[in-house]
C-alpha cells in the first residue's frame, strides 16, 4: 500500500472534469457557502484551465465542478449557442466529462453563459452558470478591493447611489448599460454580471439557481432559486430595461425578446433574435424537429411574467 | 465567420487548421533545440508558469510559437491537473550551488565576487557573421557544455570554486546594520500558504507575496519595479547580493523516509536593502524564481522593499502588484476584449438612444453639432 | 452644573445672556494621541454645551488638528475618553466603538467642514450630490426627498443655487466651503466642527463665509469646535477659546477673557503678534 506507486496518481492526463479532486471539492464548498450567503462574494483559489483566463475560467470551473455524466449542458455567449467561444467551451466540457450538449434551455440541466440569460423561464432544478469579468460592483467607485470588501460588510453603498443620482441630474435617467447593480436578499448589493437590464428581473424570485464565477477575480456569488433581486432604482423613478423598440425579428417574426441590431449596408438595421436556442424552437430548421417553446420571462406584448416588477418611466423633475 | 448561427464549431476547428498550416507542425527536435538553445527563454516561461519542467516548458513555447503568455498559460494549465505528491525540502543560500553572485553594496564581499556567465559586460553587437557561415556556432551544441578549452576560450580559475558562499546579509547582521533574522521554527512544508491553491486576501501573508512575485510577469514587474526604481517609489534600493545558481530538490522518500535529490533546479535570488537613515538600520527586498532571470529578480525584491513602506506608491501597494502583474491573468484579460460584446454593446447604444430622446426630442439621430453641444 | 453663556465677542448680537441649564454635549476627557514618538496631544480636555461655539488656537503642529480629527472620530485616542449626549451611545467612550458604530455615531451626529475641501467634497460630482450622499447614507431613496434637502440645506448656506449642479472642483474657494458646510448639516448633526474654515479665503468672502455660520450656529443651536490660528475668527464664533501648545491646553476661558487678558506668556505673544 505505501509504496510510490500507489500514492502517485495512477498515469492519465487529466482526472474527470479536468480539475482534480481538491480543486473541485474546493469550488463546491465555496458553491455552498455562496448559496448560503445570497450575494456575497466567496474568495476562492480558481485554478489555470486550458482556455485564456477572462474567457469564461470562472463560470467553466464552477461547471466543471457541478457536472455529471447524467448532465445536459447548454452554453451560450451573447445568447448564441453557436458563437465560436460557446462552442469552444462546450467542445471542452463535453469532452471532460462525457456530459450531453443541447441547445434547449429547457432541457440543459446545467447553463453556461457569458452575458446573456435565456428568454424562456428556467425551472427549478436547473443551475445558470454566469460568467463574470468583474464581480465587484463597487469597482466603479473604490478600486482598491481591502476597501470595497469592508464597504460590502458594513452595507456601505452610499456611493452606488450616489452615482445614480448623478445620472438622473444629468441625463434624467439611469445610464448605466448592462451589468446594472442589483440588491440581493436586501443584503448585498452584486454586479449581475454584464447582462442586459433585460435580463436582470429574470432573477427575482426565480425557480433556478443562478451562480456567477469569476475565474480570474476569483470570486464566487450566488442568486438561490427564489430570492429577491431588485436593481437599484430611486422609489419614484423606475428603473428601465432596454427598450425593444417594437423590433422584429427578420427571421421568426417575433417581437418583444432581446434583440441584436444588425447594421445594414444601406444605412438602416434588421435584427435578429438573441437567444439562438429560442428562435430554433419558435422557427425550427429542421421542420420534423418541432419542440414547442416554453413560457417565456416577457410576454408577446413585452409584459414581465411578474406582475408590477417593472414600471413605465418616469422622469425626474429637477 | 465570426459569430455564425450556424458553423461556430466548423469556424475554430478550421481557424486552428490554418494557424497550423502557417506554422507548420511542432516536432521533437524543435522542442529539443529550443531547451537547448533558449536556455534563458525556457526558463523565463517556467519561472511565470511556475513549474521545473524544462522538456515541457520548450514544448509550450514550440507549441504557441513563442508566444510567451500563451506558453505559460499552457503550463499552468497543465500544471492545475497534477496532483501535489510531496513537498521538498527548503533551500537556504548557503546551500546553493552558485555559479554567480554579485554584490553592489561593497567592492568586495566574503567569499568574493564571482561574476559567473553573463553578458553583461558584453559588446552588444550583433555577430553579422553567424549568418554568413552555414555552419551552426559549435560552443553550446545540444546543450553539452565544453570543457574550457583552447576552441572555447575558456581558462579555468586558479582554484576551484568553494562549495557555498556566505550571504552578505549574514555579516551586516553580524556588523549590528541589519535587524537579526526571525528565529527559525520548523514548518511542515505542506503548511506554507500557497498562493496556487489558497484564496489570496489582502493584507496578504508574505509567503503568499513571494509566490506571487516569483511566478510574476517578467514585463509586469519590470515596469512596477522601474516605476519605483526611477523617483515613484520611496526608496533606493542598492542591491546587496544577486545570485544564479542550481538549488538540489531535496525530497523525503514516501517507504523509507530518507531524503534524497529529485534533481537540481536553475534558480536565482536578489536582495536588496536600503536605509531610510533610521535606527533600523538596512530594510531588505528579496525575490526568488525558478530559473534564471536577473531583470525580473531585481525589480521584484525593490517592489518587494516598496511595499513593506508604510504608505507606497498606489502602483507599489501590494494589491496592485500582486494584480496586475499575474501574466495569465492579465494577458487573458486583454485578449478578451476580442470576445463580442454586442449584447453590452446594445445596452449602452439603448442608453444613448433614450438620452438623445430626451434632450433632443427625437431618437436616433445626434448631429455633429449635438454632439458638441452635449460636450 | 450651570453655566452662563454670553456673546460679548459680538456686541453688535441682540442675544442676550441665556442659561443653559442642559449638560454638556461634548465631553472629551485626558486625550492623549502619540505617532511613534511624537507626543501630539496630551491631557486635553474639553466640554462644549449644545449651542456654544468652542475655539482651539494655537500654531501649526501645536496639536489642535489632531484634537479635531480625534472629535471626527477619524482615530482613537491612544488615553482618554469621549462622549456625546446623543441617543444610544450617552456616557459611552465613543474610542471603543467598533467601526460600523463610530462610522455610524460620525455620519449621523457630527459634521465637519475642512480647510482643505479636497478632503471634504467629492470633486467629481455635483455640488448637490455631495450634500445628497448624506441623506442616501442612512436610507434615503426618494429622489425628489433628496433633491429638496440638497436645495434646502445649500440655500441655508446661502450657497447659489443655479449652481448647484456644478461640481466642486468648478466653483470657487468660498462656494466650495458653503458646499461643505451644506453637507455637514444636511443629517441636523448635533456638533460640527470646523478646522480653519475660512483660511484661504479672501478677507471679503472670509467675512460671509463666517456670517453664515454663526447664522446657521445660531438657528440649529449646534454645538461647535472651531480650529483656528486666525485670532480675528475665533473672536467672530467662539464664545470660548483653548489656547494649545506643543499638544497641551496652556490656557481657557472665554474668548474675550482670554484674547484681551492673556495669563500665559505664550498667549500673550500670541494675541500681540496679531495686533
Amino acid at each position: 500500500m505505501n509504496r510510490l506507486a500507489a500514492l502517485a496518481a495512477p498515469r492519465q492526463d487529466y482526472s474527470y472534469a479536468f480539475l482534480d479532486a481538491y480543486a473541485k471539492r474546493e469550488l463546491r464548498r465555496r458553491t455552498l457557502k455562496a448559496i448560503a450567503i445570497p450575494g456575497y462574494q466567496v474568495p476562492y483559489a480558481s485554478r489555470e484551465l486550458p482556455i485564456a483566463r477572462g474567457w469564461g475560467t470562472g463560470g467553466l470551473q464552477v461547471t466543471l465542478s457541478l457536472v455529471g455524466p447524467e448532465s445536459i449542458v447548454k452554453v451560450i455567449d451573447q445568447g448564441a449557442d453557436d458563437s465560436v467561444n460557446a462552442a469552444n467551451l462546450r467542445r471542452f466540457i463535453a469532452r471532460m466529462s462525457g456530459a450531453q450538449t443541447t441547445t434547449d434551455a429547457l432541457k440543459a440541466t446545467i447553463i453556461q453563459s457569458r452575458h446573456r440569460i435565456p428568454e424562456e423561464i428556467l425551472r427549478e432544478y436547473q443551475a445558470l452558470v454566469l460568467q463574470v469579468p468583474d464581480p465587484e460592483p463597487l469597482r466603479a467607485v473604490e478600486s482598491n478591493s481591502s476597501r470595497a470588501h469592508e464597504m460590502h460588510a458594513e452595507a456601505d453603498y452610499g456611493q452606488m447611489w450616489l452615482v445614480l443620482y448623478e445620472q438622473l441630474v444629468r441625463y434624467k435617467q439611469y445610464i448605466q448599460g448592462a451589468s446594472y447593480p442589483s440588491l440581493v436578499n436586501g443584503r448585498y448589493v452584486i454586479s449581475p454580471s454584464p447582462i442586459p437590464r433585460w435580463d436582470t428581473p429574470k432573477l427575482h424570485q426565480s425557480a433556478h439557481l443562478t451562480l456567477l464565477s469569476a475565474g480570474r477575480e476569483k470570486r464566487l456569488y450566488a442568486v438561490p432559486p427564489y430570492t429577491d433581486v431588485y436593481p437599484l432604482e430611486f422609489d419614484d423613478i423606475p428603473f428601465q430595461v432596454e427598450d425593444q423598440r417594437g423590433w422584429v425579428c427578420a427571421i421568426t417574426g417575433v417581437k418583444n425578446k432581446f434583440m441584436n441590431e444588425i447594421p445594414q449596408p444601406d444605412g438602416t438595421s434588421t435584427y435578429e433574435l438573441s437567444d439562438t436556442g429560442y428562435m430554433e424552437k419558435v422557427a425550427p430548421a429542421d421542420a420534423t424537429r418541432t419542440e414547442p417553446p416554453g413560457a417565456t420571462y416577457y410576454d408577446e406584448q413585452g409584459n414581465f411574467y411578474h406582475d408590477g416588477y417593472l414600471k413605465p418611466p418616469i422622469q425626474p423633475e429637477l | 465567420m465570426y459569430v455564425a448561427a450556424k458553423g461556430g464549431e466548423e469556424a475554430i476547428q478550421q481557424a486552428e487548421k490554418l494557424y497550423h498550416h502557417l506554422n507548420g507542425e511542432v516536432t521533437r527536435e524543435q522542442v529539443e533545440a529550443i531547451r537547448d538553445h533558449l536556455p534563458y527563454l525556457v526558463d523565463r516561461v517556467m519561472g511565470e508558469a511556475s513549474l521545473y519542467a524544462p522538456d515541457l516548458a520548450a514544448l509550450a513555447i514550440a507549441q504557441s510559437g513563442g508566444d510567451l503568455y500563451e506558453a505559460v498559460l499552457l503550463l499552468r494549465a497543465y500544471r492545475s491537473t497534477q496532483p501535489r505528491i510531496a513537498y521538498a525540502a527548503p533551500v537556504t543560500p548557503d546551500e546553493l550551488l552558485t555559479v554567480r553572485r554579485i554584490s553592489a553594496s561593497f567592492k568586495d564581499i566574503p567569499g568574493g565576487q564571482i561574476l559567473g556567465p553573463t553578458l553583461d559586460y558584453s559588446h552588444r553587437v550583433l555577430k553579422m557573421d553567424v549568418l554568413d557561415t552555414l555552419n551552426p556556432p559549435t560552443s553550446l551544441q545540444n546543450g553539452h557544455y565544453h570543457e574550457a578549452s583552447e576552441e572555447t576560450g575558456l581558462t579555468p580559475a586558479d582554484r576551484p570554486a568553494p562549495r557555498a558562499y556566505p550571504a552578505v546579509a549574514d555579516w551586516q547582521r553580524a556588523q549590528g546594520l541589519m535587524a537579526a533574522s526571525p528565529k527559525h521554527e520548523s514548518v511542515d512544508p505542506a503548511d506554507i500558504p500557497d498562493v496556487t491553491s489558497d484564496t489570496v486576501l489582502f493584507p496578504a501573508p508574505r509567503e503568499h507575496r513571494l509566490q506571487a512575485l516569483a511566478r510574476a510577469d517578467t514585463g509586469g514587474v519590470l515596469a512596477l519595479g522601474y516605476a519605483s526604481m526611477r523617483g515613484y517609489g520611496l526608496i533606493h534600493p542598492t542591491v546587496n547580493e544577486l545570485r544564479l545558481g542550481y538549488a538540489e530538490i531535496m525530497a523525503k522518500h514516501p517507504v523509507t523516509g530518507a531524503q534524497f535529490s529529485a534533481g537540481r533546479a536553475r534558480v536565482s535570488q536578489a536582495e536588496v536593502v536600503t536605509s531610510d537613515g533610521s535606527k533600523a538600520g538596512l530594510s531588505i527586498g528579496f525575490a526568488a524564481t525558478l530559473g534564471w532571470n536577473e531583470v525580473k529578480i531585481i525589480a521584484a525584491s525593490t517592489l518587494d522593499l516598496e511595499m513593506n513602506q508604510p504608505e507606497p506608491h498606489p502602483a507599489h501597494t501590494e494589491e496592485f502588484v500582486m494584480y496586475h502583474t499575474e501574466p495569465v491573468e492579465s494577458s487573458g484579460f486583454c485578449i478578451h476584449f476580442k470576445l463580442p460584446h454586442y449584447v453590452t454593446f446594445a445596452s449602452s447604444v439603448d442608453n444613448i438612444r433614450k438620452v438623445i430622446a430626451t434632450f433632443y426630442s427625437s431618437e436616433s439621430k445626434l448631429q455633429p453639432e449635438r454632439a458638441e453641444a452635449q460636450s | 452644573m450651570t453655566v452662563i453663556s454670553s456673546r460679548p465677542s459680538s456686541p453688535n448680537s441682540n442675544d442676550a445672556p441665556r442659561l443653559i441649564t442642559a449638560p454638556p454635549l461634548l465631553r472629551a476627557k485626558g486625550l492623549r494621541k502619540t505617532y511613534g514618538r511624537i507626543v501630539a496631544v496630551d491631557e486635553v480636555s474639553l466640554e462644549v454645551y449644545p449651542g456654544e461655539v468652542m475655539g482651539i488656537v494655537g500654531e501649526s503642529g501645536s496639536g489642535k488638528s489632531t484634537v479635531l480629527r480625534l472629535l471626527n472620530l477619524e482615530e482613537p485616542a491612544d488615553v482618554g475618553a469621549y462622549t456625546l449626549d446623543i441617543p444610544d451611545y450617552a456616557g459611552v467612550n465613543l474610542f471603543t466603538l467598533e467601526r460600523f458604530a463610530r462610522r455610524m455615531v460620525q455620519i449621523q451626529h457630527i459634521g465637519i467642514v475642512y480647510q482643505n475641501p479636497y478632503l471634504g467634497l467629492r470633486m467629481r460630482y455635483t455640488s448637490s450630490g455631495n450634500v445628497a450622499e448624506r441623506l442616501l447614507i442612512t436610507g434615503e431613496r426618494r429622489f425628489s426627498t433628496l433633491r429638496e434637502a440638497a436645495r434646502s440645506w445649500l440655500a441655508a448656506s446661502e450657497f447659489p443655487l443655479d449652481r448647484m449642479d456644478d461640481p466642486p472642483r468648478k466653483l470657487s474657494g468660498g462656494m466650495q466651503q458653503r458646499v461643505q458646510l451644506a453637507k455637514a448639516i444636511a443629517l441636523k448633526p448635533r456638533v460640527l466642527l470646523l478646522d480653519e474654515p475660512t483660511t484661504g479665503l479672501d478677507v471679503s468672502v472670509q467675512a460671509l463665509v463666517l456670517d453664515t455660520l454663526k447664522r446657521l450656529q445660531r438657528e440649529l443651536h449646534l454645538a461647535m469646535v472651531l480650529v483656528s490660528h486666525d485670532l480675528g475668527v475665533i473672536r467672530t464664533l467662539a464664545d470660548r477659546v483653548l489656547v494649545m501648545r506643543g499638544g497641551r491646553v496652556i490656557e481657557s476661558g472665554l474668548t474675550d477673557q482670554v484674547l484681551e487678558d492673556p495669563q500665559d506668556a505664550y498667549t500673550q505673544q500670541l494675541v500681540h503678534a496679531k495686533l
